[in-house]
């Protein structure tokens, strides 16, 4: 239990983290604000739906989970970020048993980012709601629709969190394994949901969109949110991808020196 | 029973023997030197001492078991392996805080080790401010936080004027005199030499010599010493 303190007062002490959580605010808050201005605009790519309809209302708030990279950003720095300014050292010297260590780094990752996940849905959710004020027809949204981003959202912070910890221990290496995780949420998944649509529902972000649960289509963004897989399946999925990572990461932490 | 034990111990990378069957053994309550040129491989022993290298073949023991094995480490030995153990970011107090908090130690620790080695003033400023003598002596104050009886010392001198090389002299024999085993490396003999009850000479990563000083000396100064059992070469 020491440890997890100890791991919990290294990322309130951080600043980059304070800024992470900043970042993931901001970044929500106009992912979801800037929503209805979309849907109203484009509204004949959105197959002619618009704000009038709760479905479309419900599609502004799900934005809201879009602060999740950051969660994975806090994980990679957690870990990593102690390679890089050299504290791993005094760490594992402090704890030896590197297994214990990583574990609560693992557990402190997913708790950072659910907290950052919850600050920054909670920020969407009210920019969502500010900026569908300008709407005085748009329709009201659906109870499910929070219930199911805020379920995304905070099932996505952990998540994360604990794959960018485990990714960070695996590369050590601070800059490349922020970079790598940009890659892989920005161009790796992109392409190969473009390459093959069908392997979209098992990417993270299909993952998480499949927890939220909303059927809406788009066919000029190739977008069909109601092919993805069902919420309790795909949050099963999405932990499996965090329990994979966690134990490479730990059988390779075990193997590797520290420097 | 003795303090550490390195026995037969090995380690390679790729084709390169940064250790080769070393051995040597440490008594407690004395000061040792652990005396080798630049990559002599002092500090790859004392890594695979407390586990944070493997060792190829051999073993370190300490305190009669492996690092790892010690309950509350902390609180039983005392380790400065170099002065970027600190995150930049954080001030004095709360990089030495969260190793309290790891260690279970009492904060009130924290001012008087940050006492101990002069740098109270210094508490609340971050560390990317500190100079490096700054930086060895919080090392020395994390390495004594849990009031451990054995404190192991890679080159601690680095990087420190004349003065502060005189106060380092000065902890060390205010530690050992309170009962404590301090291992200390160091490839700068003139330094250790008033300081040091035993020395363990390494070179090309195996032991040329260990002993009491006066009886690897022979009578001569550390350094000539040095030179003779290492063939000069003091790079």
């Amino acid at each position: 239990m020491r440890l997890l303190r100890a791991e919990l007062l290294k990322i309130s002490y951080q600043r980059a983290i304070w800024g992470l959580l900043l970042g993931s605010v901001l970044f929500s808050a106009l992912g979801t604000g800037s929503s209805p201005v979309i849907i109203d605009r484009f509204s004949e790519q959105f197959g002619g739906g618009s704000l009038a309809e709760s479905l479309y209302v419900d599609g502004v708030y799900a934005n809201a989970v879009s602060g999740y990279i950051f969660a994975m950003l806090v994980g990679v720095l957690i870990v990593a970020g102690e390679f890089h300014h050299g504290t791993a050292v005094a760490t594992f010297v402090a704890v030896p048993k590197r297994s214990r260590v990583l574990a609560a780094k693992m557990v402190a990752a997913g708790i950072a980012g659910l907290a950052l996940q919850a600050c920054a849905t909670a920020a969407g959710f009210l920019a969502g709601y500010l900026a569908l004020l300008a709407y005085p027809d748009a329709a009201s949204p659906s109870i499910d629709i929070f219930i199911n981003t805020s379920l995304s959202s905070l099932v996505s912070g952990v998540v994360l969190g604990i794959l960018g910890a485990a990714i960070g221990a695996l590369v050590r290496s601070q800059v490349p394994a922020l970079v790598g995780v940009l890659l892989w949420l920005f161009a790796i998944e992109p392409i190969v949901i473009l390459l093959l649509p069908e392997a979209s529902q098992y990417s993270l972000t299909g993952l998480m969109t499949g927890i939220i649960s909303l059927d809406l289509q788009a066919e000029a963004f190739n977008v069909d949110l109601g092919a993805y897989l069902p919420p309790l399946t795909a949050t099963l999925f999405l932990f499996g991808y965090a329990i994979v990572f966690a134990i490479v990461a730990l059988i390779s932490s075990m193997r590797r020196d520290i420097d | 029973m003795t303090a550490i034990v390195f026995r037969n111990l090995t380690k390679t990378y790729g084709k390169s023997h940064a250790l080769d069957n070393l051995s040597a053994e440490i008594q407690p309550g004395r000061v040792t030197g652990l005396l080798g040129p630049n990559g002599a491989g002092k500090s790859t022993a004392l890594r695979c001492l407390v586990g944070l290298a493997t060792p190829s073949k051999g073993r370190a023991r300490i305190l009669g078991r492996r690092y790892a094995r010690l309950q509350d480490p902390q609180r039983r030995v005392g380790v400065v392996l170099d002065s970027r153990g600190f995150h930049p970011g954080l001030s004095a107090y709360q990089n030495l805080h969260i190793l309290t908090t790891m260690g279970g130690i009492d904060k009130g620790r924290i001012d008087e080790v940050l006492a101990e080695v002069e740098l109270t003033e210094a508490k609340h400023k971050r560390v990317k401010g500190f100079s490096l003598g700054m930086k060895q002596r919080l090392c020395l104050a994390s390495a004594i936080l849990g009031n451990p009886e054995m404190l192991i010392l890679d080159e601690p001198a680095n990087g420190l004027d004349p003065a502060g090389i005189a106060w380092l002299r000065g902890f060390i024999r205010a530690r050992a005199q309170a009962g404590a085993t301090v291992l200390v490396s160091s490839h700068q003999l003139a330094e250790l030499e008033e300081i040091v009850d035993d020395v363990i000479i390494i070179h090309k990563g195996a032991v040329v010599a260990s002993g009491p000083v006066e009886e690897v000396t022979g009578g001569q100064r550390l350094e000539e010493a040095f030179l003779r059992l290492t063939g000069g070469d003091l790079s």
